[in-house]
């Protein structure tokens, strides 16, 4: 992973934290439970951003996709089941829930980007050499 | 004798130093940070005794005692608003006005409201207030019982606002042409209009209502289908906080300038929306002060909002 990359992560982390923090000031403070784990993704997500831009472990990349992860299924359940009798309508509120979706979906994209990269490299290599091997065995048969 | 080789991807001690080490630095960051945010907002720190600022505006909301229910829920809804009025008893500092939002009485005859009158005189508080919920009217749509007991001073149906140390708060009444959702009419969406146009647009203005003036949950009636209009003629101000009770469970939500606080009960908790059919939850034995409670409020001047702490009745 190249530091373009690793700085968009920590970017992308620490605008989904700003936004957790922004919220919880604004208000979200007063809600049980809620309140606590808005606080612990805000805190949690400027740390990460914090310590990816300072040259951490690769470790800490995959650390990353909690607080991310974390935070988009909570804002799911809320917009479904609820979540600790908690629950929201929409995009909203605007534009903070956009930005965060959005935020935290490009920080998983991101991380999973050289994963998804890797695989694919092997499976096209994998596609040469059945090639390769079809054409040597064509080239014997017209020989013979 | 054995020899215990390390294989290459083993880690080195200096790489499990090096692990820790980050580690540590990403827990006492968070830790940092949350003290940090926690803090943004002026809260007060327990050394500093916010009692001691003459300037801090401290009032108290109280919602939906429901005084003449008698259910498996809750067998004794008086001792439990009772207890929420030692709560504010027992504050260090006394509040300006205690502001009950709605659902004074279960059944609102006469005998109720007396009840509750005579249960709110003694709170040490300089005013208490009130809006009426929908079970203040019952069989009496015009509210008479209810604005008898408690509506001196009110305009149109029991509508009112008033000034404290710079903050404006308007008391709406959204039960009365009650359909399925709280309506407000004509008449008070132009007292709103009217009353607010007079005020700088760096005035906090706190707006109280029984049903929630956002759309909580509308397949319940949890909203208020004329509210956007109301909001409407607030949206120039700095800062608008929307206190309601009517839903028996804390919800916060923050709409552009505003910002909606759902308060507890002191009687009972209610179904959360989505449950399956809205109800009146039973807790198990011992569970049910963890559902009803207070809410303190405090307003420093200066400050970009109002600071919201919920008390339980536990």
């Amino acid at each position: 992973m190249n530091r373009a990359q690793l700085w968009s992560i920590a970017a992308c982390l620490a605008a989904s934290g700003y936004v957790h923090a922004d919220l919880y000031v604004q208000g979200y403070r007063a809600l049980p439970a809620i309140g606590p784990a808005f606080l612990l993704q805000a805190s949690g997500s400027f740390a990460l951003a914090l310590l990816l831009m300072a040259g951490a472990p690769a470790l800490f990349r995959w650390l990353a996709a909690a607080p991310a992860g974390g935070a988009l299924v909570a804002f799911v359940l809320s917009r479904t089941t609820g979540l600790f009798g908690f629950t929201g309508q929409g995009l909203r509120p605007a534009p903070q829930a956009v930005v965060s979706v959005l935020a935290e979906i490009l920080v998983l994209v991101l991380l999973a980007a050289p994963f998804v990269n890797r695989c694919l490299d092997r499976e096209w290599k994998q596609d040469v050499t059945d090639t390769d091997v079809t054409r040597v065995r064509i080239s014997r048969w017209w020989a013979s | 004798m054995t020899h215990l080789r390390r294989r290459p991807e083993d880690m080195t001690r200096r790489q499990l130093v090096r692990h820790t080490a980050w580690f540590g630095a990403a827990v006492v960051l968070t830790v940092i940070g949350g003290e940090v945010i926690s803090h943004v907002d002026g809260t007060p720190a327990p050394a500093a005794d916010p009692a001691a600022d003459s300037n801090v505006l401290r009032f108290v909301q109280v919602s939906d005692s429901h005084l003449g229910f008698n259910g498996p829920a809750n067998t004794a809804v008086e001792a439990s608003f009772g207890r929420a009025l030692e709560r504010i008893n027992a504050l260090p500092e006394r509040p300006a006005f205690v502001m009950h939002t709605g659902d004074l009485t279960h059944t609102s005859t006469p005998a109720q409201f007396d009840q509750v009158r005579q249960m709110l005189s003694e709170v040490k508080t300089g005013h208490v207030l009130t809006v009426p919920g929908e079970h203040d009217t019952i069989d009496d749509h015009a509210g008479r019982n209810y604005r008898q007991m408690f509506g001196a001073g009110t305009a149109g149906d029991g509508w009112y606002s008033f000034d404290v140390l710079g903050v404006h708060f308007i008391s709406l009444v959204n039960t009365l042409s009650l359909h399925k959702l709280g309506h407000l009419g004509v008449d008070q969406l132009e007292f709103v209009r009217k009353d607010v146009a007079r005020l700088s647009p760096d005035t906090p203005i706190v707006v109280f209502s029984h049903i929630p003036l956002f759309a909580m949950y509308p397949a319940w009636g949890w909203g208020t289908d004329d509210a956007a209009q109301a909001l409407n003629y607030l949206r120039g101000f700095a800062s608008v906080t929307c206190l309601n009770g009517h839903v028996h469970q804390l919800f916060t939500k923050t709409e552009g300038n505003v910002t909606f606080h759902s308060a507890a009960s002191t009687a009972f908790p209610l179904s959360a929306p989505g449950a399956p059919a809205q109800s009146v939850v039973t807790l198990p034995a011992g569970k049910l002060g963890d559902a009803l409670g207070i809410r303190n409020v405090t307003y420093r001047p200066g400050n970009p909002g109002l600071a919201v702490k919920e008390v339980t009745l536990a």
